[in-house]
């Protein structure tokens, strides 16, 4: 393989990718068989999957409709959306009961109206922190002043930081200081030389790969950690060990 | 060099914009091009109207590294007067390349006759004019291509390629219609299949590798042509073939 293409060699694990078809962007696969082979096209071992329909419409059908996706596919890690309706919250109950639970994400509050707020959220919050259930939520549909008030209510929650812009520079540094045990996925993370800065300033092990598929394409970010100046165990936590560690994955 | 292919990246900045993480250290930028394998980056700035200070500042970086790093002159019609004396100083006297224009901070749109001076300039000189280009209602791909059929002489470059649909089709559809229309590729919107639907949509010769650095590292971006799934030849030129032609480098 020349220089012009690119395959991770590593082990990978996409910490941020949604599955089926959302409510106004139809899926790039109808199920996980073309998923599989794009992970494979750039070395992804296994990812972490949400159903989008959670995202914005249905908490609870999109829970549902991951279960068809993670079926018989121990590439695919489920992550179960938590909505506002305490009805999500039960739902989520279940799925901890049936021993299936490692990970919640939190729908988006700024297109559902339904503010990221401790009187709004706070019994689910309270029990993901009690239970060890690491949350991730987007810096691309909530209000991040609400997620440092809400999240700093609950210190021992572990979450997951998803999606940070160049328009969050400003942010990312004092939001990760309020939020001590937080991780920042990668995604968008496009500031100049700030993977470096970041694996300096907070730590390797608060920094994990995502890809934001299909918002966005599996390969870019993945391509731009290699070419990163981080030691080759640096590399690796970043690109699988850290989530495999919050996601009680073995060798994580 | 990536793989013996001289690497130009054709949108890059100078000026500060620190809110959004962007420094125009030179040292740095010149850092994260050599850990990407990037040769040439072609600079502008765009922050101060009169294009005087903008213009000064990207020649500084071209004077101390003239190997790596080539200039677009800046002007703007919110002050029309000095826009093409202007034009005239960076190219003649600076030696910059060609132009780079944002009419996001104007009001007027890329078809409107405020711009002309400066389509009427690059025509006449043969030059290459960058433009920014999205689904705003002053930057559309369509109203760059309306200046493209009138100015015929000038090769018009979508910044961006229009950032996201429906802009991205406009942008493409003007480079199949008009010979002197290109693509450049850096975005935020790194759109899964993106850059093979520039290459599919314009041909490989239209398309022009881009990063937007400082403002984004130039690193994901410079992924987004690797990892697309084109023949090596196709990589080549959108990478560095097509701007080292379009710009004499």
């Amino acid at each position: 393989m020349s220089e012009l293409s690119f395959r991770a060699p590593g082990e990978v694990i996409d910490a941020n990718v949604g599955v089926g078809h959302r409510h106004d962007r139809p899926a790039p696969f109808e199920d996980a068989a073309g998923l599989l082979e794009e992970m494979d096209r750039h070395g992804v071992d296994a990812a972490v999957v949400y159903h989008v329909q959670g995202e914005s419409v249905s908490a609870l059908d999109g829970n549902d409709l991951l279960r068809e996706w993670v079926e018989d596919q121990p590439r695919l890690i489920p992550q179960w959306v938590a909505g506002s309706d305490p009805a999500t919250h039960r739902q989520l109950e279940g799925l901890q009961a049936e021993g299936r639970l490692r990970s919640v994400r939190l729908h988006d509050t700024a297109s559902c109206r339904a503010p990221f707020t401790d009187w709004i959220y706070g019994d689910l919050l309270a029990w993901l922190e009690a239970e060890g259930i690491p949350l991730w939520i987007s810096l691309a549909d909530n209000d991040i002043e609400q997620m440092a008030d809400t999240l700093g209510r609950y210190p021992e929650l572990v979450s997951v930081l998803v999606g940070a812009h160049y328009a969050h520079a400003a942010l990312v540094r004092p939001l990760m200081r309020k939020l001590p045990r937080s991780l920042l996925e990668l995604s968008r993370h496009e500031t100049p030389g700030d993977v470096e800065a970041l694996a300096r300033d907070v730590g390797v092990r608060r920094l994990v790969y995502g890809s934001f598929y299909p918002r966005y394409a599996m390969g870019p970010i993945l391509y731009y950690l290699h070419r990163c100046d981080l030691t080759a165990p640096q590399l690796d936590l970043i690109c699988a060990g850290n989530v495999g560690r919050l996601l009680g994955e073995e060798g994580g | 060099m990536i793989s013996g292919t001289r690497v130009i990246d054709a949108h890059g900045h100078v000026g500060h914009w620190e809110v959004l993480g962007m420094r125009d250290d030179a040292g740095e930028i010149l850092r994260t091009m050599d850990r990407a394998g990037i040769d040439v980056a072609v600079v502008f700035g765009i922050f101060h109207p009169e294009g005087r200070r903008s213009n000064d500042t990207a020649a500084a970086f071209v004077a101390a590294h003239p190997d790596r790093f080539a200039a677009l002159a800046y002007a703007s019609p919110l002050m029309p007067d000095g826009m093409v004396p202007e034009l005239r100083r960076a190219i003649d006297d600076l030696g910059f390349l060609g132009v780079k224009i944002y009419p996001p901070y104007t009001p007027w749109p890329l078809d409107h006759e405020a711009w002309d001076p400066i389509y009427a300039f690059v025509e006449e000189r043969g030059l290459p004019l960058l433009s920014h280009t999205d689904a705003g209602d002053v930057s559309r791909p369509a109203q760059l291509a309306a200046a493209a059929r009138r100015f015929p002489g000038a090769a018009f470059i979508a910044g961006h390629s229009g950032n996201m649909e429906p802009a991205r089709s406009e942008a493409i559809q003007a480079a199949r219609e008009l010979p002197n229309f290109y693509l450049e590729t850096c975005s935020t919107y790194r759109t899964p299949g993106v850059i093979e639907e520039l290459v599919a949509g314009a041909g490989a010769d239209r398309v022009l590798f881009g990063s937007d650095q400082p403002l984004m590292d130039p690193r994901p971006q410079l992924g987004k042509i690797i990892t697309a799934d084109l023949s090596d030849e196709e990589k080549r030129l959108v990478l560095g073939g097509n701007a080292a032609r379009l710009l004499g480098l």
